[in-house]
């Protein structure tokens, strides 16, 4: 019910409005019922009051009667005390004069007159319409014990005695009779007797018994000891005194009523008889000590009141209740548009943007709220679009980065060689980009007998460091094919990277060629953290402070080399290794970087996958759950080539004169025949140091100038190699592109065939510039030619 | 020649001296006062046949106006009456000779109620109702010993004199007019009720009595009676409840203005008064010690010539 009301407005603006009316018409009707109910109180009393006064003023009346007669017979008695039968003529003469009195006496004290003995009282009363006079005292009536007696003597005056039943033998009857009496004084004021005049009270009881204002109202009369004369329950009449009740049931009301009646009071009182609620107005009777009342139930007085008071509280209440339920009606009619309006409200919130709001045609504030929402509808879907739109677009660029991730690793290499690939080295590498693209770039590839790998960090991340990258690994790869060292890699790089660089970005580079045959290791670094080389010990490599690629063009970069000993791994790594933080923002730092590898040493875990593991284990512990906060690359390249026995040293010195050839050719065919080629791979063995032979020979010294070449033959148990050495102008037959043989010979560059001949024939071939000479090494795999 | 109205006459005559005869062996009984629970223990005996087993048959009649009680039994009207012991001391006294042949108060009822809530002892001179028959001995006594000269006003009726303020003060009957009093709305309180039972004047009061000629030759008979009386008075002890039925038939019958609560209260009263206050029993006995200090003060003030002992007014003298 309470969330009914709670959930309806119209029902609770309602509720406000009866109630407040409620609350008016309850304090006008309670103000008026209140002035009416005391007004109808009133009109009780005065009718009440009027009713008593005019019966006790009409008891009054007779009992004046009763009391002049008596007075004027006493004078009489008085007058003529010493004669005792004219008493006779007095009491009858009485009764006579007044045929309403009930009976007369005039009794004198014992032996007041000598001769008539104790007792003497003249007592005449009606008996049928006539009057029977005797003389009334005896041993069995005493009279001078009785209270009409003894009264006035005793009180010194004129007194009216309590009711009583006088019971008529002859005729079986029984009269409520009270007598008024007073004293017979002699001429000395002595009192000698006392007269008494009595009246049937049967009259008044009935004219009390009458008394009725109301319809369920009695009355009751008690005289000076309470006891009733006039009772609705008759069996009380005589019997009881309105105290009798209290002795079984205490009641202070009705005992306080009886009092305030005995002592004669003129009152009302509103109290509780026999459990109804009662106003009794009571009155005394003259001077009979008797007192009269009107029990009135309240029931009674304020019967039409109460009806007329519960009609109209019935009115109210009903009207109330009709006020209730059209104040709903019309409040839910009114309100109708707004809970339309509520539920297109749920219907555009739902996501029907372009739901139809309802026209309501009104210019109230249910009208303007309405446009209002309207507006809001229209700019809301606006808003959709637009969002919607963005949302799409933000989501290309999320598919289009997604892809620019996966082209970003396949470009670096995924194929890492170990030592079951190759004898000489292995390698491995991670890239973990911070984000889904990164500008970490690490390469690697073999050319000839070579290594060249790089590792760099593009300044800055995401997508602009992700292209920037890309373009410095491509042009690594472009720069390399053509260049064999380092610092000239770097020098090309950077002078192609500078000039196509218009945002001032830039890479910190570290260019190595390791010769896979010597392990001798070529290297550049621009701006580069320096790798460590972990073999006999944990070192630092030391770099030239060169600037990151891409500033100057000009730049003139250093070239530095070391010898890379067998089983040493060269660690290299960028910067997001050494500032890995920690969510303190505190640093991995490269004493962590050294001492991990130190451990890695210790335990002999050098090789690269082994050594990145426990590297990047490290990391992560120190890093723990803070995010990663920048691109982290690591590669590790570990030389593991071993020297094996000479078996076999010739050499043979040849000036740059071809017709030299055929000693050549002797000095091949010895030497394949001294390490058990067969014939046809020393064939092509002799071709090949033929052509290379003769390439040298042609161009290496200017035309016309003479200069030596010297073939050095080296063999061990794996290997056969020629080392072709000149001093002439600089020159690597290696870098040349290889010869397109599907071109006619004529477009063909010169001395690419040969070249060809020496690859096709040959395992490997590499060239290196010592000091002033030019050395060709040639290798040939015995294992698989013998 | 003897007339058919002569032998009807002669007829007549005889049922009638039989009815004399069968009156003859009835045996009257004549409490003191109008029908009211002082005398309930006679009702219940007559109503619940005690009369009747005992082997006698017993009539109540209550004396009217014009035959008191003391004068029917002078004139053999009645057999026995309920006297007060100090009533039968007088009577004794004055050359009547009396059996009490059953006791049945223990103790003293009578008490002066003052107007004005003041103690009657207080209230030298009143004037002090007293009822206009021989009861309230006592109360003269006591007014004489303690100087009080108090004006005895002889009363028929005494509640509407005190309620209308004609008397100072009245004697009562505590089973009676004490409640009487009440009942017209006089307030009794400590000090404006005088108790003589609790001043030194613990005289028995009711007791059956009979001429001690009648006794002597029907000893049989007045001790049944007795005993079938006191076998009323134990049931009604029983019984109040049953007992105010009986004693409202009675009181109905003869028109008496009371009501079945004043009744109650007497009944209560009267059967309070014939427990003895030292055993604490229903003794039904006269106590020489009260009968011998009745007579002393009595003797005292005057009202006896002489004193009157237990043994005189006891069945075997």
């Amino acid at each position: 019910m309470i969330q009914w009301i709670r959930r309806k407005l119209s029902v609770r603006v309602s509720l406000w409005v009866v109630m407040f009316a409620a609350v008016i018409f309850i304090s006008a009707l309670s103000f008026f019922f209140y002035q009416a109910r005391d007004a109808v109180r009133q009109e009780a009393i005065s009718r009440a009051t009027q009713i008593l006064d005019n019966t006790a003023e009409r008891v009054e009346g007779i009992l004046n009667r009763v009391e002049v007669a008596t007075n004027m017979t006493k004078w009489l008695v008085q007058r003529h005390p010493d004669n005792p039968d004219s008493m006779f003529v007095y009491s009858r003469g009485m009764l006579l004069n007044n045929p309403d009195f009930y009976n007369c006496s005039i009794a004198f004290e014992p032996y007041y007159f000598k001769d008539k003995g104790r007792y003497f009282s003249a007592y005449s009363r009606h008996e049928g319409d006539t009057i029977r006079t005797i003389q009334g005292g005896s041993d069995n009536y005493q009279y001078f014990y009785m209270d009409w007696y003894l009264m006035p003597m005793l009180l010194g005056k004129p007194s009216w005695t309590e009711p009583y039943m006088d019971f008529d033998v002859p005729t079986n009857t029984s009269n409520m009779v009270a007598s008024y009496c007073d004293v017979i004084k002699d001429g000395q004021g002595k009192v000698i007797g006392v007269i008494n005049t009595s009246l049937s009270l049967s009259w008044l009881s009935q004219t009390v018994s009458s008394l009725k204002p109301y319809p369920n109202s009695y009355s009751i009369m008690i005289g000076r000891g309470g006891t009733y004369f006039v009772h609705p329950d008759t069996t009380k009449i005589t019997r009881q005194t309105i105290f009798t009740q209290t002795f079984e049931q205490p009641d202070t009301a009705l005992t306080r009523l009886g009092h305030a009646m005995q002592r004669g009071e003129d009152s009302m009182m509103h109290t509780n008889i026999n459990g109804e609620s009662c106003y009794v107005f009571y009155q005394p009777l003259g001077a009979t000590g008797c007192s009269i009342a009107i029990v009135c139930p309240e029931s009674d007085i304020f019967g039409g009141f109460d009806r007329l008071r519960h009609t109209v509280d019935a009115i109210v209440a009903v009207g109330l209740l009709m006020m209730l339920y059209f104040f709903i009606r019309i409040i839910t009619r009114e309100l109708n548009p707004l809970r339309r309006l509520a539920e297109e409200a749920e219907t555009i919130a739902s996501g029907q943007f372009d739901a139809k709001l309802p026209n309501f045609r009104r210019i109230d504030e249910i009208g303007q709220l309405s446009h209002s929402f309207g507006n809001m509808q229209q700019s809301l879907v606006k808003y959709i679009d637009e969002l919607k739109d963005t949302t799409s677009q933000k989501a290309s660029i999320e598919r289009d980065i997604r892809i620019a991730s996966a082209i970003q690793k396949g470009m670096l290499p995924e194929k890492f060689p170990s030592k079951t690939d190759r004898d000489d080295v292995q390698i491995y590498a991670s890239l973990t980009p911070a984000k889904d693209v990164g500008g970490d770039l690490f390469d690697f590839y073999f050319r000839d007998e070579k290594l060249f790998f790089c590792i760099g960090d593009v300044a800055g991340k995401g997508v602009p460091a992700s292209l920037f990258m890309a373009v410095t690994r491509a042009v690594f790869r472009t720069v390399s094919v053509r260049e064999s060292m380092p610092d000239r890699i770097m020098a090309t790089m950077n002078k192609i990277i500078a000039e196509m660089n218009k945002n001032s970005m830039f890479v910190t580079l570290f260019v190595g060629v390791l010769d896979l045959p010597t392990g001798h290791l070529y290297y550049c670094n621009a701006g580069h953290d320096a790798p460590l080389l972990i073999g006999a010990g944990v070192g630092m490599l030391p770099c030239d402070s060169n600037i990151p690629v891409g500033f100057r063009p000009s730049w003139k970069y250093t070239l530095q080399e070391a010898q890379v000993f067998t089983g040493t791994t060269i660690f290299l790594f960028t910067d997001g290794l050494t500032e890995a933080m920690d969510a303190n923002q505190s640093q991995f730092q490269m004493e962590r970087v050294t001492d991990v590898a130190s451990q890695a040493l210790a335990k002999q875990h050098l090789e690269p996958q082994q050594l990145i593991s426990e590297m990047t284990e490290a990391v992560h512990q120190f890093v723990g759950n803070a995010e990663q906060s920048d691109d982290l690359t690591m590669m590790a390249i570990q030389y593991i080539r071993q020297q094996r026995d000479v078996k076999l040293r010739k050499s043979l010195v040849l000036p740059n004169d071809t017709q030299e050839v055929p000693r050549l050719n002797d000095f091949v065919a010895e030497v394949c025949e001294a390490v058990g080629l067969d014939s046809i791979v020393a064939m092509q063995v002799k071709l090949a140091i033929e052509e290379a032979v003769v390439n040298v020979m042609k161009y290496a010294y200017p035309q016309g100038t003479r200069g030596d070449v010297t073939i050095e033959a080296v063999s061990n148990d794996m290997r056969l190699k020629f080392t072709i050495i000149d001093s002439g102008k600089p020159f690597d037959p290696t870098v040349l592109p290889e010869v397109d043989t599907t071109l006619p010979a004529k477009e063909r560059r010169i001395g690419g065939l040969g070249i060809h001949i020496v690859r096709q024939f040959m395992d490997s071939i590499n060239y290196e510039r010592s000091g002033n000479l030019n050395i060709l090494a040639i290798r040939k795999n015995l294992t698989d030619n013998k | 020649m003897y007339s058919i109205k002569n032998i009807v006459s002669f007829i007549a005559g005889l049922l009638l001296s039989a009815a004399l005869l069968a009156q003859g062996n009835t045996f009257v009984f004549t409490p003191q006062w109008t029908a009211q629970a002082q005398f309930a223990g006679y009702y219940v005996a007559q109503e619940k046949g005690f009369y009747r087993q005992a082997g006698i048959d017993v009539r109540i009649e209550h004396p009217s106006a014009t035959q008191p009680a003391m004068s029917r039994l002078r004139k053999n009207e009645c057999q026995a009456t309920t006297l007060q012991l100090c009533q039968a001391l007088e009577i004794v006294d004055g050359g009547i000779p009396l059996v009490n042949i059953l006791q049945t108060s223990m103790n003293n009822a009578m008490v002066i109620v003052s107007a004005r809530g003041k103690d009657p002892l207080t209230q030298k001179g009143a004037r002090v109702g007293i009822w206009s028959v021989d009861f309230g001995q006592l109360a003269i006594c006591m007014s004489n010993r303690d100087h009080l000269d108090y004006k005895w006003v002889r009363f028929a009726q005494n509640v509407n004199l005190f309620v209308a303020g004609a008397l100072d003060a009245t004697l009562a009957m505590s089973y009676n007019e004490y409640y009487q009093l009440m009942q017209a709305g006089v307030e009794m309180r400590e000090e404006n009720v005088y108790r003589f039972c609790d001043h030194g004047y613990n005289i028995q009061e009711d007791g059956v009595y009979m001429t001690r000629d009648y006794y002597n030759s029907h000893m049989e008979q007045a001790r049944r009676f007795a005993q079938a009386s006191r076998k009323g008075w134990e049931w009604a002890a029983q019984h109040p409840e049953e007992t105010l039925d009986i004693v409202m038939r009675y009181v109905e019958k003869a028109h008496i203005a009371t009501n079945r609560t004043m009744q109650r209260l007497m009944l209560q009263e009267v059967l309070r008064l014939q427990v003895d206050r030292e055993s604490k029993k229903r003794e039904f006995r006269l106590r020489p010690d009260m009968v011998q200090k009745a007579s002393h003060l009595m003797k005292e003030n005057g009202m006896l010539k002489g004193e009157v002992t237990y043994e005189s007014l006891t069945p075997d003298p």
